[in-house]
């Protein structure tokens, strides 16, 4: 928009020099000694004068930088509410009674007893036929008080037909086994990748042949913040769902089917939540009880898992066998590859394991199982079937690279996938500078020798997808006295979403972080995708930055009449908005520049854009161990993990979130496992007394790098690779520390000193 | 967990007052003796008791003393917590193996709120006697699920008709020490070496891991004056996590010294059997021997003999052995 028509003066014919890496030259109008004047300008090379960019890196003030999570007080002042505080007028407590036996026809249920017990308000039946695993839920009991809800439910009376069952899968797949799912096996092979008779072929052409079963156990999400929801509905046409979950917009469309309520009057609030994994979406059984109660009673109802269900009946990372037989050359090529994978995954079909993972043979053969069993099924766990993979997969390539006596780090880079050589190999390279490996007295063989405390090195990678998607609308509001209001039902899990989505509008106006106040987690809001996959970010960040860039686009429109400056000109600079070629005197402070607006504020939208956003991120970590022969101790001296992350939102946030994927990984390494008496079909550890997790204690030094010498220049997701490969580490280093391989996680002492002493168990 | 009636008495006479009477084993259940409730509470939450009445011991006064006798014994009271037997200067200079076993116990919030007594008469952590549903033999039940089943926690000593360890630290520490307990019964006061307070599953009830009867209360520990000659002592406990977790095996080492060979010892296992584990022909065979590798592995061997691991525990032996080793290492520089 020209204000007043000026010749056009074009400076130079040619740009002064070529463009540098990412940039190119554009010509752009400028207002140079009052003269629109047209001026060579380096613009990034995918931004396009219609659309965002994120500009240079070495322009960016807060994002791509370290933030505090401006939530952070409210958390640890314990002033944030989660769904689990949620306290409601004339709230009532639900629980739920859960099947105790694996397998079991329902042949009556009594709820008088339960309707009888003092405080109770009302129970429903959830299951009236067969359940099929231990820990489904079957009554819903509403009480005044938890606790008598808790006696409303131990008061309800039902009578079961028990049933033979299979809770392992070498049960499952005897003989004579039940079966679990109708006429159908309980064994299905699932895929079949390549030709076996080659792949043994080339394995007789190898130099060196490796075999081993490897087997991983049961892991569970273990969140802080048990699964649950409070569902406030007292008749009418409105209800509000405060819920526990990994996608605002998975709730009230369900809860709205239970309540025969339309969607959108339905509302889904989730201010905080402490934890999901990839275990919490959609409203779930309990959910749907929940509303059912509410319905009845015309009360809120507060129904969250206590602990046990939430290891009875939350989801968990499937288990499974792998059965790797492969062969290498001389020269460090990974040839011949033989894999039988196994998936435990329940009732449920086991997530995505295969192989071979990440690294490519000359020549493959995998055949993928699943086995049913009667347990909970498995559900999406940070990053679903990669850790499994990878255990099996890289503790064969250290067996294979020490049996061709090469560096394990050397033969990786050999063998990954020649299109990603270069970011692996500066990945694991760096690892190995961070652990010192290259001092590391024993780099092509274990360390066999005798001696009490020995330390030990290993490596292994990761991969994942991390893209966005268009799911995400976002609203900015600039309001007369300044206020900065963003606004996207998007869900924070824990891993800072408030924070970057705050920064990233900041950024835009020149703001300080606390000038914006993000609105989140409530489905009344723009609506956002679900956090799986490690998409949120991706997808979210792109939209609201998108909004915030129309949103100042609007203001410099405004701005432009009143100091007479294009908008095109205009910049936002330390809480002002300025004339980019006269910025001392043509200026307008940016809170001055809203009010100018007048009362109707400016309202923006945005929209994923697919400039802003990448996909595809990999990283390398390395584990040091210590351990003890004497008792079988083994401690983790030292994590490194180097990952790609695209362009970081908030640096601290997401080396936060490659911590925590590394203590993840160490914990599922050493400690975690659901223990199942396959007699008795009972869990024994449904507490976090008996399934073991990391302490402090427990993790040693952790050092979290993000590689910067990744230059795409968008968004990705990153939290999933980071708990990839962590306990293949760990493992790779236990062997490469005393020559002893454990191919069964959790990696224990009590494992450890017996494939020490060479002695058999039991 | 099930609602019940709290008595808060205010002298141990009413306290025992409120106790039903040992032959009264069907009131045995319904009235249960509160501490700090670091163990109890948990048994009421998961239902393995559903007692009536609980009789909170706290609010008895003069149960929570610390004394250093003249005579160089201490007496401790129940109601001590094992914080503070951690933390007490004179305590941990004088017999640093109890110290040293109090500080192993689980987590700093529980050793604040934990106690002596309630550390001594804790329930098994077997998970089989911890589940509800799976009742065992240490719950009324016929079998031992462990014996047969998932026993990587459980006993390789002494074991049958149930193989759960005892889970005590301080237990193991205090028999190392020679300790006595003091029992008050409705009919009075009796004082029992603490290595015969605990009893086996083949020798007592299979329902209990103590001499107590439900009419009693341990009211003190009396840890004697040790030795003139110069004696050091050791807890080593071996968790899985170090955070805070029960021992997989544990050794309490008390030693007198004449020069650098040994004159008398004490070894005493936690974690591997249902009763702190004594093992006297080890002890025995200290005496007269210097703290070398040598002795180590002989020691060792003794102490283990008779030990029948089950299917998933067998490493608990060659753990042991470690453990022992690192002690006799450990008191010997
Ligand atoms: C997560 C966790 C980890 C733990 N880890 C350990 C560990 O590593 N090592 C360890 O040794 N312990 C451990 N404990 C067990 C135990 O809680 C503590 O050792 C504690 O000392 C128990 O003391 P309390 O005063 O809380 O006992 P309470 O729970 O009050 O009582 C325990 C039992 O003793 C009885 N009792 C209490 N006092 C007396 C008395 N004076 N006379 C007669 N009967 C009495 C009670 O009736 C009850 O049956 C752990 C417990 C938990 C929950």
């Amino acid at each position: 928009m020209s204000l007043d028509p000026r010749p056009l003066v074009l400076q130079e014919e040619q740009p002064p020099r070529p463009a540098a890496p990412g940039k190119k030259w554009v010509k752009s109008v400028r207002v140079q000694n009052g003269i629109d004047t047209e001026v060579w300008e380096e613009v990034d090379i995918d931004s396009g004068s219609d659309g965002p960019t994120w500009g240079a890196r070495e322009d960016l003030r807060l994002l791509n930088h370290d933030l505090r999570r401006i939530d952070g007080p409210e958390k640890v002042t314990g002033r944030a509410v989660f769904t689990h505080d949620v306290r409601l007028p004339g709230m009532v407590y639900a629980q739920v009674l859960r099947c105790p036996h694996p397998w079991a026809k329902i042949v009556r249920i009594d709820l008088a007893p339960a309707q009888g017990t003092p405080g109770v308000l009302a129970a429903v039946v959830l299951e009236g036929e067969e359940v099929k695993w231990l820990g489904r839920p079957i009554v819903a009991v509403a009480a005044d008080t938890p606790e008598h809800a808790e006696d409303g439910v131990r008061a309800v009376v039902v009578e079961y037909d028990v049933q033979r069952f299979a809770v392992t899968s070498e049960q499952s797949q005897a003989p004579d086994a039940p079966k679990i799912a109708g006429n159908r096996d309980n064994v299905r092979v699932h895929e079949t990748d390549g030709e076996l008779a080659a792949a043994e072929a080339a394995l007789a052409e190898c130099d060196a042949v490796v075999e081993g079963t490897w087997r991983v156990p049961v892991q569970h999400h273990a969140c802080l913040e048990t699964h649950g929801v409070v569902v406030d509905y007292r008749g009418g046409d409105s209800a509000t769902v405060y819920a526990s979950t990994q996608g605002t917009f998975t709730v009230n469309n369900d809860a709205a089917r239970e309540l025969d309520l339309k969607g959108a009057q339905v509302t889904a609030v989730v201010e905080h939540m402490g934890g999901g994994f990839g275990g919490k979406f959609g409203l779930g059984l309990e959910g749907d009880a929940a509303c059912k109660l509410s319905k009845q009673l015309g009360r809120p109802v507060h129904l969250l898992f206590d602990r046990a269900s939430e290891f009875l009946a939350a989801g968990n990372r499937a288990g499974g066998v792998h059965v790797l037989q492969a062969g290498a050359k001389k020269t460090g090529e990974l040839h011949a590859f033989v894999a039988r994978v196994e998936r435990h995954g329940g009732v449920g079909p086991g997530s995505n394991q295969r192989q071979p993972y990440i690294y490519r043979p000359a020549v493959s053969y995998a055949q993928v199982k699943s086995v049913l069993t009667n347990t909970d099924s498995s559900r999406a766990m940070r990053a679903p079937g990669h850790p499994q993979m990878s255990f099996a997969m890289e503790g064969l390539m250290d067996d294979l690279a020490y049996a061709i006596g090469m560096d394990p780090l050397e033969f990786r880079v050999r063998n990954v996938p020649p299109d990603r050589r270069a970011d692996y190999e500066r990945q694991l390279r760096l690892c190995a500078d961070l652990i010192g490996w290259n001092s590391h007295p024993h780099r092509t063989a274990p360390d066999r020798s005798e001696g009490e405390l020995k330390v030990g090195i290993g490596f292994a990678l990761a991969t994942w997808g991390g893209g966005g998607r268009p799911e995400c609308k976002v609203e900015v509001r600039l309001l007369p006295d300044g206020s900065v209001e963003v606004y996207s039902g998007t869900q924070d899990l824990g891993t800072g979403t408030r924070t970057y989505v705050a920064a990233i509008v900041a950024e835009e106006f020149g703001l300080d972080l606390a000038q914006v106040t993000p609105h989140i987690g409530r489905s009344t809001y723009g609506a956002a995708n679900a956090s799986g996959g490690s998409t949120t970010t991706a997808s979210l960040a792109p939209a609201v930055k998108h909004a915030a860039w129309n949103a100042r686009k609007q203001l410099f429109e405004h701005v432009s009449t009143l100091i007479g400056v294009k908008p095109e000109n205009l910049r936002c600079v330390g809480g002002r908005i300025q004339d980019v070629n006269d910025p001392d005197s043509n200026w307008i402070g940016f809170k001055d520049a809203c009010a100018a607006v007048g009362g109707k504020g400016i309202s923006a939208q945005g929209e994923w854009q697919r400039n802003l956003a990448s996909s595809g991120v990999g990283g390398a970590q390395a584990a040091k161990v210590r351990v003890d022969t004497l008792t079988g101790e083994i401690e983790v001296l030292h994590m490194v993990g180097v990952q790609d992350c695209g362009l970081v939102m908030n640096r601290m946030a997401t080396r936060s979130q490659l911590n925590g994927g590394m203590i993840q990984a160490l914990s599922y390494g050493l400690f975690e496992e659901r223990v199942i008496d396959p007699d008795l079909g009972l869990v024994l550890n449904a507490n976090f007394e008996d399934y073991k997790i990391a302490g402090c204690k427990e993790i040693g030094l952790v050092q979290a790098v993000l590689d910067d010498g990744d230059n795409r220049r968008g968004v990705i997701g990153m939290a999933e690779p980071a708990v990839v490969p962590g306990q293949s580490a760990i493992a790779n280093a236990i062997m490469n520390a005393c020559g002893a391989r454990l191919r069964e996680m959790p990696l224990t002492s009590d494992k450890l000193l017996m494939a020490l002493r060479g002695a058999k168990r039991g | 967990m099930k609602a019940f009636e709290l008595i808060q008495p205010t002298s141990l006479d009413a306290a025992l007052e409120a106790l039903p009477g040992a032959r009264d084993t069907k009131a045995r259940d319904r009235v249960k003796i509160l501490a700090g409730g670091q163990d109890l509470l948990g048994e009421l939450k998961e239902h393995l008791i559903e007692p009536q009445t609980l009789v909170n011991l706290k609010s008895i006064p003069g149960l929570d003393q610390i004394e250093h006798r003249d005579d160089g014994s201490l007496r401790l009271g129940a109601l001590v917590t094992l914080a503070r037997i951690e933390e007490d200067r004179a305590l941990r200079e004088r017999f640093a193996l109890l110290a040293e076993a109090a500080g192993a116990v689980a987590s700093v919030q529980i050793r604040n709120a934990g106690t002596l007594g309630g550390n001594l008469c804790q329930r098994p952590r077997c998970w089989y006697y911890r589940h509800e549903q799976a009742v065992c033999i240490k719950k009324g039940g016929s079998e031992c699920f462990a014996y047969g089943g998932l026993n990587k926690y459980n006993a390789i000593l002494g074991g049958g008709p149930s193989y759960i360890v005892h889970p005590s630290d301080v237990a193991p520490a205090l028999v190392a020490l020679e300790a006595q307990a003091v029992i008050r019964g409705k009919r009075g006061e009796r004082q029992v070496a603490l290595e015969q307070f605990f009893t086996l599953p083949s020798e007592g009830s299979v329902l209990r891991e103590n001499v107590l009867t439900s009419e009693e209360i341990l009211t003190h520990v009396i840890v004697p004056a040790q030795s003139d000659a110069p004696w050091r002592s050791t807890y080593i406990k071996f968790r899985e996590r170090g955070s805070y977790d029960f021992a997989l095996s544990a050794v309490a080492l008390r030693l007198s010294m004449d020069g650098d060979k040994v004159r008398d010892a004490r070894l005493v296992l936690g974690g591997v059997a249902p009763i702190p584990w004594r093992c006297e022909k080890a002890e025995k065979a200290m005496v007269g021997r210097k703290l070398d590798a040598q002795t180590a592995e002989f020691v060792g061997k003794l102490a283990l003999e008779g030990a029948e691991p089950l299917e998933h525990n067998a490493y608990k032996i060659l753990l042991t052995q470690g453990l022992i080793t690192k002690a006799l290492r450990k008191l010997a520089n």
